[in-house]
């Protein structure tokens, strides 16, 4: 596989999870809207009173409202973060900082599998100094592939933790059958995977995961 | 607009809920349901008249909830409601038998307009 051709990968894959950012965006801002829009209706219709049905419906708008704001404003700032990370081919980051502002976007393609998302993140683990915006795109196309797997009320966990001065991130797919993961390719990551001086292994006690491992910013500066 | 049932799809249940409270105020018998199969049965048990149906969900596609309603009773007009930049998906729903979308957020005054057109075509069928 080409650089250009991984270059054209990330690029898809970033345009990919932006199409998905704004569609939650505009269920966001159309729940903000319609709230808002309730609360004009009541004033306007006159049926603003102290009875305890219109307070509730007004309560109800002004907690969607505020509820509401506060998620766009977190995913705005997750989107700045996932943004700014191609900024520069190479730098030190934290794993689980770069995986957080992600999950934000990928949990949207869960949702709509119905399947559950759950995030460990390991504690103390290393900076890592590599590129981070070919990590995004290979943890985008890695989420996607195990999503494929996965039936609705089954979960996809993601870990991370470390390996001795590597970095690791895994995949779990809890309640799939055993050895079904054994089918799937991965290959296509390959490459881009390579570039990281990274490996992707399959494995797990339930033969359920598979594990990319990233070497560490210690490793890299040798 | 009295005489209009309606019922709006949306996996958002605030959205839905909410809508259908300004729905309500302007005298429209409003029913939610936040799954393609939960809005089937409710076709299927209480028909309305016209159903706002969001493109996205997760258990259903909104284009085979239309294909769904469609075949339970042709004559209900189905509103669809998108999320997408583009306006495709919209007319590849109004060529399934969509009578016409809407993009989100909703203006709610284009939407009464869309909806109350919907209702005077089913009425005219209905006769």
């Amino acid at each position: 596989m080409t650089e250009n051709s991984i270059r054209q990968e990330q690029i898809e894959s970033f345009g990919r999870l932006m199409a998905g950012f704004s569609h939650d965006m505009k269920n966001h801002l159309g729940i903000i809207r319609e709230s808002n829009g309730l609360m004009g209706d009541i004033i306007e219709m006159n049926v603003l009173g102290e009875d305890e049905t219109t307070i509730q419906r007004l309560k109800k708008a002004i907690s969607s409202i505020e509820r509401r704001v506060c998620i766009a404003a977190i995913m705005l700032q997750h989107l700045s973060g996932l943004a700014h990370r191609s900024d520069t081919p190479c730098s030190s980051f934290l794993v689980n900082d770069l995986l957080t502002e992600e999950c934000t976007f990928l949990e949207r393609f869960a949702r709509l599998k119905q399947v559950k998302q759950v995030v460990e993140p390991g504690e103390d683990l290393p900076s890592v100094y590599n590129d981070p915006s070919l990590l995004q795109h290979i943890i985008y196309r890695a989420y996607l592939l195990c999503l494929e797997q996965l039936n609705p009320n089954q979960s996809l966990v993601i870990i991370t933790g470390r390996n001795g001065k590597n970095v690791t991130i895994t995949f779990r797919l809890n309640g799939i059958s055993q050895g079904s993961l054994e089918t799937v390719s991965f290959n296509n990551l390959l490459p881009a995977i390579e570039k990281l001086e990274g490996t992707l292994k399959k494995g797990g006690e339930n033969h359920n995961e598979i594990t990319l491992t990233i070497p560490s910013l210690s490793v890299a500066e040798q | 607009m009295t005489k209009i049932k309606l019922l709006i799809v949306d996996d958002e249940l605030e959205f839905a809920a909410t809508l259908a409270e300004r729905m309500e105020l302007r005298g429209i018998e409003t029913q939610i349901a936040n799954t393609g199969q939960e809005a089937l049965e409710k076709v299927y048990f209480s028909p309305p008249d016209v159903v706002i149906l969001d493109l996205k969900m997760p258990d259903m596609n909104g284009l085979e909830v239309l294909q769904g309603i469609k075949a339970l009773h042709p004559s209900i007009e189905v509103i669809m409601l998108t999320g997408h930049g583009s306006t495709a998906s919209g007319i590849e729903s109004k060529e399934k038998g969509a009578f016409d979308y809407i993009m989100k957020p909703v203006d709610l005054t284009e939407l009464l307009e869309k909806l109350k057109l919907a209702y005077e075509k089913r009425s005219k069928v209905e006769k």
